[in-house]
């Protein structure tokens, strides 16, 4: 372990702060990301929908074959009820959730049931 | 400050007042009857579960499956660790670049190597040793490597200077100069690797005192999981003071060192 | 310079050197191919438990978890520390408990915390801040001891109240054990909590691996190792060592 030769108080704004500082940053920055990129990733028709407090039924287009891992996730926000390629089906997600789940980046795409998909 | 037989006792008395303490809370705790017996059982209970045990000889194997483990461990990964570790700070060129490498696999030491041991080895004793192996070696390799280099270089000229050879200055600058950290390398090695050896036998294997703790909980054996933490601390207080004080005691007479840290 | 050039080139030396013989080693060694993977495995399973978002989940489970313990420790733990250290009396009883508690680390509590609170978040939680805690309260209760009374004393004969001596002779003193007691706790906190997200198996870095095992996806546990040693190297290496390492410059140290 080197010893410094600057002063101790140089040290800490140096290495401990700026450290603290470029997490803080490159966090919030990544937090606004999600928080703006998230309203296009929910289909227009659930739009109406989601203005009224009922539960919803979605289906959650992902970029890939989601892995035990997403269905655990969605689980904590509703029921899951199937999944068909990389689209997983959830019943019962309240808005709030929904707009949650919308946070995710690497959700392609959050449309009704009704829908076919692939 | 009494001696002989007196002050002895007298020290042993205040040692064990706090946990004769505890022992009365505990059981006024289990009388008052304020938790069902399967989450806290009397101290009675688990007594008689600990002599039970004692007696049939379960106990003692698990009690020598673990420290069998931290023995064979400490005895191949110090003189491997340390012999190493010495070798690559006598290399101006390499010890740089080795130094925050055997840092960062310090850092990853122990359980984190776990899925990966157990993926080479399968489940049983040679993942678990293979995990204390890694934890001593790292630890003890690493400050093995940061003490030799801390050594001034004003030492090894003075050892020059006055026509010693480099097997001089290996053993009387380097060396010596080098153990402070050596030897806290080697106790936390103790703490760290003790820690990771209970975790790894309560995932992987079926002995030692990790697993009975954690076999019993799936039992809801409440009393034999108490059994097994008293007979860990107790391990380990009989580790500090038969292995560790002595060690500080001859460093700090050797080379004035005081540390207070565990 | 010339030595910052031998340096570099031995790290490019080493570093080319571990990749080449690991990709040798894992496409000719006679073992089935989820032994070892090759470095390129480990790379792709990074993009992809990115690109799948699984990573930086299991990663902010990890860390909120420590970063709680830390946070306890720090303001629960050192205050504790601090005031059973004062007196001589309170110190000399607390010494041997707080030894004997410390060295059954939180893990071996762990199951009988699954006997009270299951397999879930409080289990990881208690075993985690119980193992941060107490080398915290015991280095802080040693770090007050370790004051040399000659300083205490010299205040009082100035007239200091009690406050003072905390203040400025106690506590200043006291710090670098208390800096190193924290960074130890979160040492040992680091890996049992690891431990405890393998045993309790809900989320975290210590799921990921142990779960990849099971599945064999050795480039995911390898993967999964050398994110918990970056973070922890991260970890100390940005906030844990500098904190200690100011500590002791500016307040010294019993010795060391």
């Amino acid at each position: 372990m080197k010893a410094s030769a600057m002063p101790v108080v140089a040290v800490l704004r140096h290495r401990s702060v700026v450290f603290l500082l470029v997490v803080a940053v490159a966090w919030g920055g990544w937090e606004l990301f999600l928080v703006t990129t998230a309203p296009g990733r929910i289909d227009p028709a659930l739009q109406t929908a989601l203005r009224e407090r009922a539960p919803l039924a979605v289906a959650i287009t992902l970029r890939f074959a989601p892995e035990n891992f997403h269905i655990r996730l969605f689980q904590s926000y509703g029921v899951v009820s199937g999944v068909q390629g990389t689209t997983v089906l959830v019943n019962r997600v309240s808005a709030e959730d929904l707009r949650r789940i919308a946070r995710y980046y690497w959700v392609k795409r959050i449309s009704p049931q009704s829908e076919s998909v692939q | 400050m009494m001696h002989g037989w007196r002050g002895n006792l007298l020290a042993v008395g205040r040692g064990a007042a706090p946990f004769a303490l505890i022992l009365i809370a505990w059981a006024l705790v289990t009388r008052a009857n304020v938790l069902p017996a399967i989450f806290l059982p009397p101290p009675a209970d688990v007594a008689r579960t600990g002599w039970d045990m004692l007696k049939d000889g379960s106990l003692w194997t698990n009690i020598g499956a673990s420290v069998g483990r931290v023995l064979v461990s400490l005895v191949i990964s110090v003189p491997l660790a340390v012999g190493l570790g010495i070798f690559v700070g006598l290399r101006r060129r390499l010890s740089p670049v080795v130094e925050p490498i055997a840092g960062f696999f310090n850092s990853l030491s122990g359980i984190a190597w776990l899925p990966l041991a157990v993926t080479w080895f399968g489940l049983g004793w040679v993942s678990v040793t293979f995990i204390m192996f890694n934890t001593i070696f790292f630890l003890v390799f690493y400050n093995t490597l940061v003490g030799v280099r801390s050594v001034p270089r004003i030492f090894e000229h003075a050892v020059r200077t006055l026509g010693g050879s480099r097997r001089h200055i290996i053993f009387q600058v380097l060396i010596p100069g080098a153990m402070p950290n050596i030897v806290i390398g080697i106790r936390m090695s103790i703490g760290f690797g003790w820690r990771a050896l209970i975790a790894a036998e309560m995932i992987a294997t079926s002995t030692g005192l990790g697993f009975l703790i954690y076999n019993a909980s799936n039992f809801h054996q409440t009393d034999t999981i108490l059994v097994g933490i008293i007979t860990i601390g107790i391990l380990w207080l009989l580790t500090d003071r038969l292995v560790l004080q002595p060690i500080e005691r001859w460093t700090v007479e050797r080379w004035g060192l005081v540390s207070s840290s565990r | 310079m010339e030595r910052h050039w031998e340096i570099a080139s031995t790290w490019v030396l080493i570093l080319a050197a571990t990749i080449a013989a690991w990709s040798l080693g894992a496409a000719t060694l006679p073992v089935p191919d989820y032994f070892l993977p090759p470095p390129s495995a480990v790379l792709s399973a990074f993009l992809e438990l990115i690109a799948k978002g699984m990573l930086p989940i299991f990663i902010a489970e990890s860390l909120r978890r420590i970063v709680l313990a830390a946070f306890l420790g720090l303001f629960v733990g050192v205050p504790i520390g601090l005031l059973l250290g004062v007196s001589r009396a309170t110190a000399d009883f607390a010494y041997p408990v707080l030894n004997f508690f410390q060295s059954v680390s939180g893990i071996a509590w762990l199951p009988l915390m699954l006997i009270w609170f299951g397999f879930g978040e409080r289990t990881i939680l208690v075993a985690v801040n119980y193992t941060v805690l107490f080398p915290v309260i015991f280095n802080a209760l040693l770090g007050i001891r370790s004051v040399p009374q000659i300083y205490v004393n010299a205040l009082r004969t100035l007239g200091a109240s009690r406050w003072r001596i905390v203040r400025d002779v106690l506590l200043p003193g006291a710090l670098p054990n208390i800096a190193m007691g924290v960074r130890l706790g979160l040492a040992y906190g680091w890996r049992a909590l690891i431990a405890a997200e393998m045993l309790v198996g809900a989320n975290g870095l210590g799921f990921m691996i142990f779960n990849a095992q099971t599945f064999h996806l050795t480039s995911r546990i390898m993967l999964g190792m050398g994110i918990i040693g970056a973070l922890w190297v991260a970890l100390d290496y940005f906030l844990l060592r500098p904190l200690e390492e100011a500590t002791i410059a500016r307040w010294g140290m019993v010795q060391r």
